[in-house]
């Protein structure tokens, strides 16, 4: 059985980032996740924000966790090369009422000190987004906010942390937790045990059963369910800055956003709901998408939309709508990063700094690591590349001259490379998240077969056992009546 | 890197692109086909039932008899044919750059004839509420796995959408042994061609639910039901009468939408109505010199359109080519004195045209094809250029699924100027 000093629990962006933190440290750490790939919980289900920081409560943790991630991010981006764009937020405003509002937004942004805020009018908003409706009147301008696709940024994570040591382990569901006389934990998974000294729960909408596993009932969780919509990147009069209306009570409301790959997201709505494991689109809130977007840009073409998808954030219920990131009050050594909700994904970097301080609190002593490598490189992109280095890349492998995904430009080389990746790509959805192989407006209907064929051959899987994501998800069955030619 | 030049290069070697060729050929015109597969013939080669070549080749061939006899006259006509090939740029200077096994690709070209097909409209474009499992996919795709990969997408399958394809997969699915449970269609008439209702459904007892659509997407991680429900006269959703289907797959047979991400980045401009470029009476795009043909100027019911279509194209951007060519020095070729743009669209119950300009005079008959937006039991094509009718054919019954064809005569349009510069093509219903 393996001992780690610290066994993390959940493989989101959280968890991942926490792996990366751990990382740079003396110490010994397993990162375990239940699903065939990291970053397929609510990672997966966002619009990508880094938001700067103006919306949470001055003085919550929120606030200083958040202000923090999202002024992490440009570095992080540069050593771990995963896309980042700089679209900068408007907030806009359609009335007196929602004037106030974003003075006071400026005013919570200026407390938590996000840099550069600014209220701007309506001819100063239209030199930058000409399509805006035209009822609206000014706007919150927060230059710095950036956007970045949250897997890969998860990916990122993890591909470093591994480099530096961690273990990454997917497939590993948590199915019991026992804290032993010696003060350590013993973990069960449905094939493994594992033991280690310190457990960090990151474990998303899932937090408060993998926190009961241990005897910890310190608080109950639901989601907050959003749906999303995507649109090509061939769409007109495509919006160059992430753009929200006045926010409401428990939601900043529906924004367009632009995409580090140029696609644009519309997203999302937010309702609270009782099952963890529905992350369904429905069509009230498709629609509420549309019209909600249309507000804000009266011409977005809702025929561009390639794709409908959901998000659950995870929220800790009685909570202010705070974050929960602290040791456990009754099992030492048990630390929560829970409840990590909208703005989860700016805010992973600093939660990962606040749980390296609350582990180093708990007794485990963090020594920096002489040799820790910061960098990773970035994996092939040969649609980016230039005609002349496309053609040096064929002539050194020529699965980099054969297309697989036409839409987004995927080759054969790519998608090897990701199957054998620091974190294996074992699914059609992980090699779709690596390589975007299946993302643009076919969504997969050339280029499906070929993936699963490149997958069976590499993996030395029969075709048949080939999934979309997680188990149980195969994608064909048995051969036709006369068998496969 | 490889440094090509040809007099036409064709992008696709589909039916559209092999007929394109040839007749670029005959005209004496150096050319190179570019197909992205390991083999010609485009989506025919998975189609393999029989019902093509009934108009063209007067007997019935399967898709891939089709492919052969033009797979055939291309390897016989001296033509350059670079498979596994994939384009992924053009130039409004008619530049190709292209990719292989062997490395990168860039051919000049004189002239090109966009022929690159058209894909499937997809889950997303309809915004189907619920889960995302495995099992629902396009018909197209379920066709590629059962013909080509010889696998089964599942076993229990609910079709939606009365698409050709969805049709033939229907009767395609029942002879390898899967249960087709129905077709769904949210129109109140069926979107694919008469013969295929036919033969594909009714030969086969697989029910056909018109007014009818899939609301619900039940399961996850594979697919185990959808819901269903009738829509009313607005396709509104009849709430009372949702019901749950157990399957395991679910294909969408939902409509075509013509490939022109290439034709966009030469600057080619498309038709909002068929999602194909606008080209006038020779299939010439706006950008001069790159034509269209097939599925990727529109979406054809029948492949014999598609050769027709085709080899007008091909003889085209071979004459646009070879001229350029014995013009070079010489001032531009087809003075446009005396010329004028007559615009060309759709009127009554039509839904787009084809071409959608042509000049006047025109020294050749003019064909204009067009499809009506929904099916009229009694009804007349009318072609009008303001208040002169141009053309007006007999009382008879329009379908949405099959394609119209009407030839003007040069004397019929040569007259026309200033103030009726639009042809109108209208299909008025007849008490």
């Amino acid at each position: 059985m393996n001992h780690y000093d610290i066994i993390i629990i959940g493989g989101g962006i959280t968890g991942t980032a926490i792996a990366h933190e751990c990382s740079k440290y003396q110490l010994t750490a397993a990162l375990l996740e239940r699903g065939t790939d990291i970053g397929i919980g609510a990672t997966k289900g966002n619009g990508g924000v880094v938001h700067p920081g103006y919306d949470p409560t001055p003085g919550s943790l929120k606030a200083k966790i958040n202000v923090r991630g999202a002024n992490l991010y440009p570095q992080l981006a540069r050593d771990l090369n995963f896309g980042i764009i700089n679209p900068g937020i408007f907030v806009i405003g359609f009335s007196d009422a929602d004037e106030a509002m974003l003075k006071h937004k400026l005013e919570f942004g200026i407390k938590n000190g996000v840099q550069d805020l600014a209220i701007i009018d309506a001819s100063q908003m239209r030199n930058r987004e000409p399509h805006l409706a035209t009822a609206a009147r000014h706007a919150l301008y927060a230059p710095t906010a950036t956007v970045v696709d949250p897997f890969e940024v998860a990916i990122a994570f993890a591909e470093n942390a591994k480099a530096n040591g961690v273990d990454i382990l997917t497939s590993q569901p948590v199915t019991a937790i026992e804290k032993r006389a010696d003060g350590s934990f013993l973990l069960n998974t449905p094939e493994q045990q594992f033991s280690c000294s310190y457990i960090v729960n990151a474990a998303g909408n899932h937090a408060d059963e993998v926190a009961r596993l241990a005897g910890i009932a310190e608080y109950q969780m639901k989601p907050r369910h959003g749906d999303l919509l995507v649109l090509d990147k061939d769409m007109v009069n495509k919006p160059q800055t992430v753009i929200f209306p006045c926010p409401g009570p428990d939601t900043k409301g529906i924004a367009c956003i632009p995409t580090v790959h140029g696609n644009t997201i519309v997203g999302s709505t937010a309702t609270m709901m009782d099952d963890k494991e529905a992350v369904n689109n429905y069509a009230p809130g498709v629609q509420a998408l549309i019209d909600g977007v249309h507000k804000i840009l009266p011409e977005l073409d809702a025929g561009k939309i390639i794709r409908t998808f959901a998000g659950l954030r995870p929220v800790v219920l009685n909570n202010n709508n705070d974050f929960y990131i602290a040791e456990s009050q009754t099992v030492k050594g048990f630390i929560h990063a829970a409840g990590i909700q909208s703005p989860g994904v700016a805010s992973a970097p600093a939660i990962a700094e606040q749980v390296r301080d609350l582990l180093d609190n708990a007794g485990l002593e963090m020594v920096p690591k002489a040799d820790y490598n910061p960098y990773r490189e970035k994996p092939t992109d040969f649609d980016a590349l230039s005609i002349a280095e496309q053609d040096a890349l064929i002539n050194h492998n020529p699965a980099y001259g054969r297309i697989v995904c036409r839409c987004e430009t995927v080759t054969e080389g790519e998608i090897i490379a990701a199957i054998h990746g620091a974190i294996p790509a074992r699914t059609l959805d992980a090699i779709k998240r690596r390589t975007r192989a299946g993302m643009g407006r076919c969504q997969s209907g050339f280029c499906q077969y070929k993936v699963i064929a490149i997958l069976s051959h590499e993996l030395g899987l029969p075709v048949s056992d080939i999934c979309l994501e997680d188990r149980g998800s195969q994608l064909l069955c048995g051969a036709v009546k006369g068998g496969v030619k | 890197m490889k440094q090509l030049d040809y007099d036409i290069v064709v992008i696709g070697g589909g039916p559209a692109g092999m007929a394109a060729a040839l007749k670029a050929k005959e005209k004496g015109a150096t050319v190179a086909i570019i197909e992205r597969n390991d083999e010609l013939g485009g989506i025919l080669n998975q189609c393999i039932h029989s019902g093509f070549g009934l108009s063209y080749f007067k007997q019935e061939l399967t898709g891939p008899e089709y492919a052969e006899l033009f797979i055939n006259r291309v390897a016989a006509a001296g033509i350059d044919v670079y498979l596994n090939t994939m384009v992924i740029d053009l130039t409004p200077a008619r530049q190709v750059k292209a990719m292989n096994e062997d490395g990168m690709l860039v051919l000049s070209a004189g002239a090109i004839v966009l022929a690159m097909g058209c894909r499937e409209r997809t889950r997303g474009a309809i915004k189907i509420p619920g889960s995302r499992p495995a099992g629902v996919l396009t018909a197209g795709l379920a066709q590629r796995y059962v013909n080509i990969e010889n696998r089964k997408p599942g076993e229990r399958i609910v079709i939606l959408g009365s698409g050709d394809i969805g049709l033939i997969m229907a009767r395609r699915l029942t002879l390898e042994g899967m249960q087709v449970l129905g077709v769904y269609e949210l129109m109140p008439y069926a979107n694919g061609l008469y013969r295929n209702i036919k033969n594909c459904l009714d030969d086969f007892d697989i029910p056909l639910h018109l007014s009818t659509t899939v609301t619900n997407i039940i399961g996850y991680p594979h697919l185990e039901a959808v819901e269903v429900a009738r829509v009313d006269e607005n396709l509104a959703v009849i709430d009372e009468t949702r019901e749950v289907i157990a399957c395991d797959t679910l294909l969408l047979s939902i409509g075509l939408i013509p490939e022109n991400e290439l034709s966009q980045k030469s600057g080619v401009s498309l038709n909002p109505r068929t999602n194909g470029p606008l080209v006038d009476e020779d299939l010439e795009t706006d950008q001069p010199g790159i034509f269209a043909c097939g599925n990727v100027l529109h979406v054809h019911d029948l492949v014999d359109n598609v050769t027709l279509e085709a080899e007008q194209a091909g003889d085209a951007a071979a004459a646009y080519a070879l001229q350029q060519k014995t013009a070079a020095g010489v001032s531009e070729t087809g003075s446009a004195e005396n010329k004028a743009t007559i615009m060309i669209g759709p009127g009554e119950n039509v839904g787009y045209t084809v071409p959608a300009k042509m000049t006047v005079p025109s020294p050749k008959e003019i064909r204009i094809l067009f499809r009506v937006r929904r099916p009229l039991e009694q009804a007349e094509v009318v072609i009008q250029a303001g208040t002169k009718i141009l053309y007006q054919g007999k009382p008879r019954a329009f379908k949405s699924s099959v394609m119209e064809a009407v030839v003007l005569k040069p004397e019929e349009v040569n007259g026309l100027n200033g103030t009726e510069q639009t042809i109108i093509v209208s299909v008025r219903e007849v008490k």
